[in-house]
């Protein structure tokens, strides 16, 4: 592991390439979102230091005016354990060098994608993404250089703990109290041990401490209650400085059993230079997970969405060559124009005795004439634009006769038109949007009805006296949030904010069922208003359908972003819950409610405890307690 | 003489026999695009717009206005008009005092839908007598040509229901609008006048029982 090729001054032990500096520091702020190499590297005088140096993007510039210009950024993917030191290696002044020294604990989290390493004080030092493989290696590198203990409350944290650190002697004192171990080191395992293997550890400790009570050297009597208090104290006054839940700029809300609420300031939008970077040669892009929270952070720039949407909605797979996706648009373009004959071929005689598809086609002509005309690409009078729109309306009847129109879709196609410009794209865009969001149309309206109750069922979870408040005037059933849901807010919202909201929520970060959680975000921001005033029924209807352009999306979605968090960190995290955000339902299991990583696999897997458990949606759950509430509270309030 | 009335809306509670403020909720029906929402803000605003949306979910708006010198606030909603939407929309029927029927005069369709929101309305909204509730048909677009159903065929029907009163009017032209909508709030205010509680149950006895019915005609007093 060690044996490094000799440099001037600099070893380098680790290197990884493709890895994205995901956030850092104000100064390196035009590094972030760019890919770079990343090093564990040792100075001549010992010091250790992460090192993460960006990777210089080349643009060849004869053929930047060309459909897609060639970028040259990841030369070759590396990752060594032996330092083969680049030939630019002394110039490392661009470099964002963190020293060991400054590192308290680090982070890994998304499946070992994603490293955040913390000073222990205020924001986190940084966080990388990896994009190709994970940090397993470096992690593994980085445990032979520095002593590490896993947290005990989150089992994603680990705490490099200082050796000058007071807290640090406090348990070796501790463990010298006992006069149970000998050396530090012996007191470290058996502290370790209690992260890993709590049982058999404490059984260990017991059996010290009997053989100390009935053949000790000094036959000191100790109760084991004293043993165990002395234990818990250190460890957790240890912790209790250490964990990320300790930062800086939280947002105070009074909900005393939720962790506090952080901030997520929005990130900078994936602009032209990330996503040709992240394309190989041919135009695949296989890192889709690592786009699309780059989107999640920061969303998209404008001139990029036109091709970036058809990605998020699925009429491009992310994976096809440029040569695959001419094809398939050729081939959609045919798909297209043969279901949009089938209705414009149709006779009038066809039409009248067919009358399903008449009452569809009455209301397609009806709402397309009354859609967004303020916005200047659909207004004035016989507006080319608005034949567009209702010929992709049509044709989608043709695609899914099954759904149909409903009032809303043409609300939900305006925008995709608006960007795409083109009838045959805008069309295979909306049948992406719409599988996302069919079930808001059902004919008995049993999807709206369940988004609702579950919605519910969150605030009830994360804000108990506002959900309380609600069932006590009338508004149980959340029907004032009805028109946020069923268009995801483009009635609410200009043009542009909706694009930009929607293509966050279109990557599917950080949960399931985020729209509910942005829902909350507004409503707890308004719950003073709501309660002070002791609004009812049609006040709160009144008031929030006042909100419609009085949002703000970054603030929403940095706030839901921020009860994202506090739901996942929350001790009294339930499985109903669990299975509305899409996290993994643990049996019997609250201590624990964190992912597994591949650490801990293998450290479960010893112990011959399960694995992970299966990740359950929330498609699977078709009708949960709380939707016989809301069925309660239908009746109740409907007589 | 006191005479007080209650109704299962806790925004309609009435002193009668005193000059206080009467709140009146009427309900606005009909199939999508007949004019639902230009009727209600031409009445209310006094404004037209080509460019209104369909509505989605439902929302409402309130006029001062002063009916047999009394003051009045008429609250009206006005709600998606697409027939999926009907089973969530009956959660702002309850407590109506009047429903106003509408209808698109050369839009046929519009016109034969007009029994089932009506019937639509008496099941979920379930007034204590459904065939003495107030309703009012507006037959509107009357400035636009052609025409598809006559006003006698309207008020053919209208008789078939117990005498519904019936309007014609052009929300764009603030035709008969304002009429209609004085007629509206007289036919509401009579029946809360006369009737002693428009639905069968109270809400907070509903609460607590579904089984127990609660005295029927317990809440007058002379």
């Amino acid at each position: 592991m060690s044996e490094t090729s000799e440099s001037d001054e600099v070893r380098e032990l680790f290197v990884q390439d493709g890895v994205l500096l995901f956030s850092a520091a104000a100064s390196f702020i035009n590094f972030v979102k760019s890919v770079g190499t990343l090093m564990i590297t040792e100075y001549s005088d010992g010091t250790k230091f992460i090192e993460w140096k960006p990777i210089d993007v080349t643009v060849d510039s004869d053929i930047q005016d060309q459909e897609w210009a060639v970028v040259n950024t990841v030369e070759k993917r590396i990752r060594t354990l032996s330092g083969t030191v680049p030939p630019e290696h002394k110039n490392r002044s661009k470099y964002l060098r963190i020293s060991f020294e400054d590192i308290k604990s680090f982070r890994i989290s998304d499946k070992s994608r994603r490293l955040t390493l913390n000073d222990g004080k205020s924001e986190p030092i940084c966080t990388y993404l990896f994009q190709h493989g994970n940090c397993d290696h470096l992690v593994g590198c980085l445990k032979t250089l520095v002593k590490t203990v896993a947290s005990r409350r989150d089992k994603h944290l680990f705490i490099i703990p200082d050796i000058k650190d007071p807290e640090h002697e406090k348990i070796d004192r501790s463990f010298a109290e006992l006069n149970v171990c000998t050396d530090s080191a012996y007191a470290w395992k058996l502290w370790n041990n209690f992260q890993e293997r709590p049982v058999v550890a404490t059984f260990e400790a017991f059996a010290k401490i009997t053989d100390l009570v009935y053949r000790g050297p000094e036959h000191r009597e100790i109760d084991a209650d004293d043993v165990k208090e002395i234990l818990n104290r250190s460890i957790t006054e240890y912790e209790s400085t250490t964990t990320t839940h300790s930062q800086g700029d939280y947002e105070v809300i009074d909900v005393p059993d939720l962790p506090k609420r952080r901030d997520f300031p929005r990130g900078k939008p994936l602009n032209l230079e990330q996503w040709l970077g992240v394309q190989d040669n041919e135009g695949r892009i296989e890192d889709s997970e690592c786009i699309k929270l780059m989107i999640f952070q920061g969303g998209i720039v404008p001139s990029l969405r036109e091709e970036v949407w058809k990605y998020l909605l699925d009429y491009y797979p992310w994976n096809c060559t440029k040569i695959e996706r001419q094809k398939l648009v050729s081939q959609k373009n045919d798909e297209y124009f043969s279901m949009k004959l089938q209705w414009k071929t149709m006779t009038k005689t066809q039409e009248d005795n067919f009358t399903d598809y008449k009452e569809r086609k009455t209301q397609i002509e009806k709402d397309v004439s009354r859609t967004d005309r303020t916005i200047d690409f659909y207004a004035g009078d016989n507006n080319p634009n608005l034949q567009i729109l209702n010929d992709i309306l049509m044709t989608y009847v043709m695609y899914n006769f099954d759904l149909g129109y409903v009032q809303g879709m043409s609300d939900l196609l305006s925008p995709i038109l608006h960007l795409m410009q083109s009838e045959v794209d805008a069309f295979w865009c909306f049948v992406g949007f719409m599988n996302k969001l069919s079930s808001n149309f059902d004919a008995d309206q049993v999807g709206m009805k369940e988004q609702l109750s579950n919605l519910h069922t969150i605030l009830a979870f994360i804000d108990p006296d506002l959900a309380a408040y609600f069932d006590s005037h009338d508004s149980g059933n959340m029907f004032f949030c009805f028109r946020w849901l069923l268009v995801w807010f483009k009635r609410e919202l200009s043009e542009e904010d909706c694009m930009s909201f929607w293509e966050v929520l279109w990557t599917g970060f950080p949960c399931d069922n985020f729209h509910l959680l942005i829902c909350c975000a507004i409503l707890t921001e308004e719950k003073r208003k709501l309660m002070d005033n002791n609004f009812g029924f049609t006040e709160i209807l009144k008031h929030i359908n006042e909100l419609c352009g009085q949002l703000n999306v970054e603030k929403i979605l940095n706030d839901a972003q921020g009860i994202f968090y506090q739901i996942k960190e929350s001790e009294q995290l339930t499985d109903v819950v669990r299975l509305l955000l899409g996290l993994p339902i643990l049996s019997n299991n609250s201590f624990d409610n964190h992912e597994t990583s591949p650490f801990e696999e293998s450290i479960d897997a010893s112990n011959g405890s399960s694995s992970s458990p299966p990740k359950c949606s929330v498609d699977n759950v078709r009708i949960s307690p709380d939707e016989v509430t809301f069925e309660k509270s239908l009746s109740s309030n409907f007589l | 003489m006191i005479h007080v009335s209650f109704s299962s809306s806790k925004f309609t509670a009435v002193a009668m026999a005193s000059r206080k403020k009467v709140l009146l909720k009427v309900i606005i029906l009909g199939d999508s695009s007949v004019g639902k929402t230009s009727l209600m803000n031409q009445y209310v605003n006094r404004k037209f717009s080509n460019q209104y949306k369909a509505t989605i979910g439902a929302d409402f708006l309130t006029k001062e206005v002063t009916v047999d010198d009394r003051s009045v606030t008429m609250q009206i909603w006005d709600t998606a008009g697409q027939e999926r939407f009907q089973s969530l929309g009956v959660a702002f029927y309850r407590g109506a005092d009047c429903c106003v029927l509408v209808f698109d005069v050369t839009a046929p369709n519009t016109f034969k839908s007009l029994d089932s929101w009506r019937d639509e309305f008496l099941v979920q909204a379930s007034p204590r007598e459904p065939e003495n509730f107030p309703f009012v048909l507006l037959g509107n677009k009357v400035d636009l040509e052609p025409r598809s159903i006559s006003s006698k065929r309207a008020q053919q029907w209208c008789q078939s229901k117990n005498n519904i009163p019936y309007f014609e009017t052009s929300a764009k032209e603030a035709l008969n609008v304002e009429q209609a909508f004085l007629a509206i709030a007289k036919n509401a205010l009579a029946q809360q006048n006369s009737a002693v509680d428009l639905y069968n149950e109270f809400p907070d006895q509903i609460k607590l029982t579904y089984a127990q019915k609660p005295p029927s005609s317990g809440s007058s007093c002379c």
